[in-house]
């Protein structure tokens, strides 16, 4: 009996070895899974070879299906962004990956972060100063992300992409794609600017001076549970600028010293925002 | 239909303003809801008890992670044992993923080994959104006084991998382990992760 059950530990315990060994590294392209159906996920290259010591720009580049979608860094009140692990060769180093601003995706009563349609994760990847011209050199990745609708489905998908080691490099085919995506990066704000946050009883103040009236411009939190993702940021207008009233999350138990996120504007240009938070509170002395 | 109306707004009122009503230190508002097995529970028939709500939804993988690695049915046995009341709450809503019968959910159970105190079906969302409840799973902690100290994730591993469970840290077990010992609870809040709650619209 003990031996039975014994024998059906160990045929159980390989099958699971088994299926963990096929979700670890499922063969590239062959890769069967119910996440499959909703979004497609290849990595591409902006360049069609490596140049020894010269950063090379990699990406992510997600398909979805009408009315899927994935998650931004901070995914908001559901969901869980996509989370890359590279395999490099031997003296590659990859940069931290540079997201594109996300639209938000409101489910009353509350609001999430995300893509549809399409988006390119990109990242610089360094490749060593020597390196034989002529050869070939293999870039992997594991990524798993999850995918959205009204239901949620969790994906992986081991990527590679081999290339040859050249002295100059032409534009892949995704280049395009890769310029199209650096339009959507946030970028620092130019110096001229004054950005500045208080907090304020029940919300932050975050001022945003450019020497120019903007209209309703949205902030994207970078991190979670500091503002409540759904609340309406109610702008006023400032004489060289615009005032965003943010609602603070009920998850906030503590001041917070700085407030990060993104700024969009309406024209498209988004900006990051990471300024320090002077505690004003409600009716407070000090400041 | 303009009294229908007046009323529809000061329901919405009355639910809006709630969801900002439940925060951690503050009394945790009272609930009634049908369990599983037919009968009324209310928050306060357990007061003097340490209640664990935990917002559920069979079809999300977040929940799979937790229940097929049996995750949280451990946790239920262990701090039933230790006398704290573990309410499970389905707050789907009809025709949406996670949404059951009584008689689905008490099989469902069966089937998986689950044993909370009772699991509550909210299929309105009333109890969901008087809690403001954002996703599946979603924990909170309430102290025998009745006052909330956890509102937030189940612990620090936010993906749908079993595999991150052994070596997250378990918010909840960790606000009542402090609770019970008279400290305070270190991370009384978190962003709870995992599939959106499917309210009805």
């Amino acid at each position: 009996m003990l031996q039975m059950l014994n024998r059906s530990i160990i045929w159980s315990l390989g099958i699971l070895v088994a299926s963990a060994a096929c979700l670890v590294s499922p063969t590239p392209g062959v890769a069967d899974q119910p996440a499959d159906k909703y979004v497609k996920v290849e990595l591409v290259s902006e360049q069609d070879a490596i140049v020894p010591g010269k950063d090379l720009w990699l990406g992510f580049r997600f398909d979805l299906q009408n009315e899927w979608h994935t998650y931004w860094i901070n995914p908001g009140d559901s969901g869980e962004a996509p989370r890359i692990e590279w395999q490099l060769p031997a003296g590659f180093q990859a940069g931290a990956i540079r997201w594109p601003y996300p639209e938000r995706l409101s489910t009353p009563p509350f609001a999430d972060y995300g893509y549809e349609h399409q988006v390119l994760l990109m990242a610089p990847v360094r490749p060593p100063a020597q390196l034989k011209d002529g050869e070939t050199q293999k870039i992997a990745a594991r990524v798993r992300y999850l995918v959205c609708r009204d239901v949620c489905i969790p994906g992986q998908q081991q990527l590679e992409l081999t290339l040859r080691v050249k002295s100059a490099a032409p534009a892949s085919p995704a280049g395009e794609l890769f310029r199209a995506t650096r339009a959507r990066l946030p970028v620092p704000a130019p110096p001229s600017w004054k950005i500045s946050a208080a907090s304020i009883g029940e919300e932050f103040v975050l001022d945003l001076e450019s020497g120019k009236p903007a209209k309703t411009p949205q902030f994207l939190p970078l991190h979670a549970e500091q503002i409540e993702n759904a609340a309406p940021q109610v702008a006023s207008a400032l004489p060289g600028g615009v005032r965003l009233h943010l609602k603070k999350s009920k998850h906030l138990l503590k001041p917070i010293s700085r407030l990060e996120g993104v700024v969009v504007f309406a024209s498209g240009n988004a900006y990051v925002v990471n300024v320090p938070v002077s505690q004003l509170g409600k009716g407070s002395h000090t400041q | 239909m303009k009294r229908n109306l007046w009323s529809s707004l000061v329901i919405t009122l009355l639910l809006v303003s709630s969801a900002y009503s439940v925060k951690v230190g503050e009394s945790a508002p009272e609930f009634q809801a049908t369990d599983s097995n037919g009968h009324v529970q209310k928050l306060s028939g357990n007061r003097g008890k340490f209640v664990v709500l935990e917002w559920h939804n069979n079809g999300c993988p977040y929940t799979e992670k937790h229940y097929e690695s049996r995750n949280m049915q451990r946790l239920q046995n262990e701090w039933k044992s230790k006398g704290v009341v573990w309410f499970t709450v389905i707050s789907s809503a009809p025709g949406q993923q996670g949404y059951v019968t009584a008689q689905q959910e008490n099989e469902y159970l069966k089937q998986m080994g689950a044993s909370p105190t009772a699991a509550l079906l909210d299929p309105k969302g009333d109890v969901g959104r008087l809690y403001s409840a954002k996703t599946t799973p979603h924990m909170f902690v309430v102290n025998p006084a009745g006052v909330l100290i956890y509102d937030g994730a189940i612990d620090s591993k936010p993906t749908t991998d079993q595999a991150d469970i052994p070596s997250a840290k378990n918010y909840v077990s960790q606000a009542l382990e402090e609770a019970i010992a008279g400290k305070p609870v270190s991370t009384p809040t978190s962003r709870p992760y995992g599939c959106s709650v499917k309210y009805g619209h």
